[in-house]
């Protein structure tokens, strides 16, 4: 086991990855902006070193800071987080390079999946079902022909794209050209390669995900799927497991799925197989995330799985302790995510002083946040300030116990989004299950 | 109220498992550089894929002359010429002797410039490349003695020459030795210009002293990289002699491309591009310029 962890983030996650140190007996080592010199995160880890200035390009995405305080501090392993450079396999891959364990999967596959090209080929190759559409667009006449193809509406993506950009719906033929050129030059201004491929568009569809955990041994366990079709701008907002549109054939079927594309490339740590879920049962896989999830909580909740533990575990080449049979998904979890933006203003943004903060608590609330009485919430950062995770035997228990728990949470001095997520719970579409990743477009 | 210094207790918690191995942890030399232009930390690899120019501030770093050589280069067709001819200590200088074994063990190369043939575009031609990265180009007999073969070879299989200049001037260790490779060099570019044939520079940072003051000049189209210095006696040896504070950019690309001292400043992407359009532009069809085309009859083909 390693006797001493960099963590390199920031916020709830780096709170949570600590405190799973913390009961393993690892020391932790904590980087920080100027701007989170009184971040709680760096005030709960053994050891913390300031790595630059507020902007995160400055500090957390500066791999030669975070490296430099690894190696000084002997840390053996860095564990990423989620966002930041969680998914960068230039930095897994200098992380081999220096010695230190990246507590995640391996350079090579980072890369792989990070184009999406080329993971719709690796998927296709393994027998998982992908959105229909092509990986490649040569120029506009093969283009003209693939969309005639694949047939409207249909959405052009950037092949190294992420967090919604290179994206372009076309929801006709007199549209193409132009989405085609626009998409192509926002890829390349924002990832440097202006690729683009196309894919159906799907409606309405559920966003459904299956958490994978595998080893080094090659042993590969599913660990449920979380329902994350509550989105604004494409931002997860509410996630639930399991999902109330997933059935046992459904749930099979996606577990094999999710299993065979692990082992075809060579998967190792916690990993997310995202889907399109749509109306017949059927499902489309949409993009891996190969890190930890925000909502990686709920799966903990029904599983009773520590998955960043687990993380740690296999990062050190230890086997997983348990098989596919092994895991039962009992009861019902639900995660809300509470961001620091003020819904009445067109989610508009909020930071400052945290005047009045009460957790709500009782059994099986739990709360994930790096909030503090008094702490300055920096405007530097993303927004989702904590998570607020029940879990119940019932879903209907479930939701009640999240609608308590959502009134009892106080957090003053900042703006933040529990009214709205409140309002959700209780629509007609939210109590019976049924919706899809539209159902945010028209909330009022 | 801030979190105080530690508020939180460390737990009890025995290490889970047995203790890793943590020998090995250390970042290998080379793994990141001082930008000179930004003072940043900028990944090697980031800098080399940018072509040696830094992705954070644009700033043109010095290239060593084989990886020169490859960019503009066509494939394979870099064939090395005069590789034997290397300085001597003829002066008994201290430490010279000392000194040019270190900057071999360093760069790689046996002297300050890399002379040969090679395809550009298509277009036989000799080419020259300053190493920076030994004694910074500074140019002594043996840098002369290849210049001045070359400039010959070229005129006797009548190839145009392309050259990259790097240099700190003549080398200091050769004393009067180095100084007169300036007329040497100049003379043999003279004798190749006599012959119709042309000679493209291209000045890169910094090219200073002696070989601006010969050969680097010289040639029929100058071209520079972006933001280099290019001068005999540097702005701090000005500024000391005249006492006056020299204006922004003085001596560097841009001042001499307004002054009319460098015809244009190409980005290093471009290079090989313009590079070839200079060949065909002097070498199809011109007077005394046949068959430099690949399979035309070249000196090459």
């Amino acid at each position: 086991m390693f006797s001493k962890v960099l963590i390199a983030n920031r916020g709830e996650i780096a709170v949570r990855i600590i405190r799973a140190c913390k009961e393993m007996g690892i020391s932790t080592v904590a980087v920080f902006s100027e701007a989170d010199r009184d971040a709680l995160h760096a005030n709960l880890a053994d050891e913390s070193y300031c790595i630059g200035p507020p902007p995160a390009s400055e500090s957390y995405l500066n791999m030669a800071a975070v490296l430099s305080v690894a190696t000084l501090t002997g840390a053996q392993a860095i564990h990423p987080g989620y966002g930041l450079l969680s998914e960068n396999a230039k930095f897994a891959s200098l992380c081999e390079k220096c010695g230190i364990a990246f507590i995640g999967p391996p350079a090579g596959v980072i890369a792989a999946m990070g184009r999406k090209d080329e993971a719709r080929r690796l998927m296709r190759a393994a027998g998982v079902p992908v959105i229909p559409g092509c990986d490649d667009v040569a120029d506009l006449e093969d283009l003209r022909r693939k969309a005639a193809d694949i047939g409207y509406p249909l959405v052009i993506k950037a092949r190294s794209g992420g967090g919604g950009r290179g994206i372009r719906v076309v929801n006709g033929e007199a549209e193409l050209e132009r989405a085609y050129q626009t998409a192509c030059a926002e890829a390349s201004a924002a990832f440097g390669d202006g690729g683009v491929y196309l894919e159906r568009l799907l409606s309405p569809v559920r966003h459904v995900e299956m958490q994978l955990l595998c080893d080094t041994k090659g042993n590969v366990v599913c660990l449920g799927e979380r329902e994350c079709s509550i989105q604004r701008r494409n931002q997860k907002l509410i996630e639930e497991s399991p999902s109330p549109a997933v059935n046992d054939d459904i749930r099979a079927r996606m577990t094999d799925a999710a299993a065979r594309a692990a082992a075809k490339i060579g998967y190792v740590g916690a990993g997310t197989i995202e889907f399109l879920l749509d109306a017949d049962g059927n499902f489309y896989f949409m993009e891996m995330n190969t890190r930890l999830q925000v909502e990686h909580t709920v799966t903990e909740m029904v599983t009773g799985i520590d998955i960043v533990k687990w993380q740690i575990r296999v990062a050190t080449g230890h086997p997983l302790g348990f098989s596919q049979e092994d895991i039962t998904v009992s009861g019902s979890a639900i995660e809300c995510r509470i961001n620091a933006e003020n819904p009445a203003q067109g989610f508009r943004p909020s930071c400052g002083r945290v005047t009045l903060l009460h957790i709500p608590g009782g059994p099986w609330v739990r709360f994930d946040t790096a909030l503090y009485q008094d702490y300055v919430v920096p405007p530097y950062y993303d927004s989702m300030i904590g998570k607020l995770i029940v879990y119940a035997k019932t879903r209907e228990e479930a939701i009640r116990k999240m609608q308590a728990a959502l009134c009892e949470l106080v957090i003053e001095g900042v703006d933040h989004n529990s009214e709205l997520l409140s309002d959700i719970l209780s629509s007609q579409a939210f109590l019976s299950g049924d919706y899809d990743t539209g159902f945010l477009n028209d909330w009022g | 109220m801030v979190l105080r210094k530690g508020l939180f207790k460390k737990p009890k918690n025995d290490l889970e498992g047995v203790s890793w191995d943590a020998s090995g942890i250390s970042v290998p030399d080379k793994t990141y550089f001082s930008c000179a232009g930004c003072r940043r930390m900028i990944l090697t690899s980031d800098l080399e894929e940018n072509l040696w120019i830094c992705p954070r501030c644009g700033h043109y770093h010095k290239v060593p002359a084989r990886t020169r050589l490859s960019w503009i280069t066509d494939e394979g067709s870099f064939s090395e010429l005069f590789a034997d001819i290397e300085g001597i200590d003829a002066l008994d200088f201290p430490g010279y002797r000392e000194r040019l074994a270190r900057e071999r063990a360093k760069s790689g190369e046996r002297e300050a410039v890399v002379c040969g043939t090679a395809r550009v575009g298509g277009y036989a031609c000799a080419v020259f490349v300053m190493e920076p990265f030994f004694l910074i180009g500074s140019m002594g007999t043996a840098v002369g003695e290849k210049i001045t073969s070359l400039f010959e070879y070229a005129a006797k299989k009548r190839l145009p020459v392309l050259g990259y200049t790097v240099s700190g001037g003549a080398r200091m260790q050769e004393g009067i030795l180095s100084l007169m490779q300036m007329a040497k060099t100049s003379g043999a570019v003279k004798r190749h210009s006599d012959r119709g044939l042309l000679y493209a520079a291209v000045l890169t940072d910094p090219t200073t002293g002696g070989v601006t003051a010969s050969f680097a000049m010289e040639a029929d189209v100058i071209l520079a990289e972006p933001g280099a210095l290019i001068c005999f006696a540097g702005p701090r040896v000005i500024e000391q002699t005249i006492r006056k504070k020299l204006p922004a950019g003085f001596q560097r690309a841009e001042f001499l491309l307004a002054k009319g001292f460098v015809d244009d400043i190409v980005q290093r992407d471009r290079q090989k591009a313009y590079l070839t359009t200079l060949l065909s532009l002097h070498c199809e069809g011109g007077p005394g310029c046949e068959g430099y085309r690949t399979g035309t009859g070249g000196a090459l083909a």
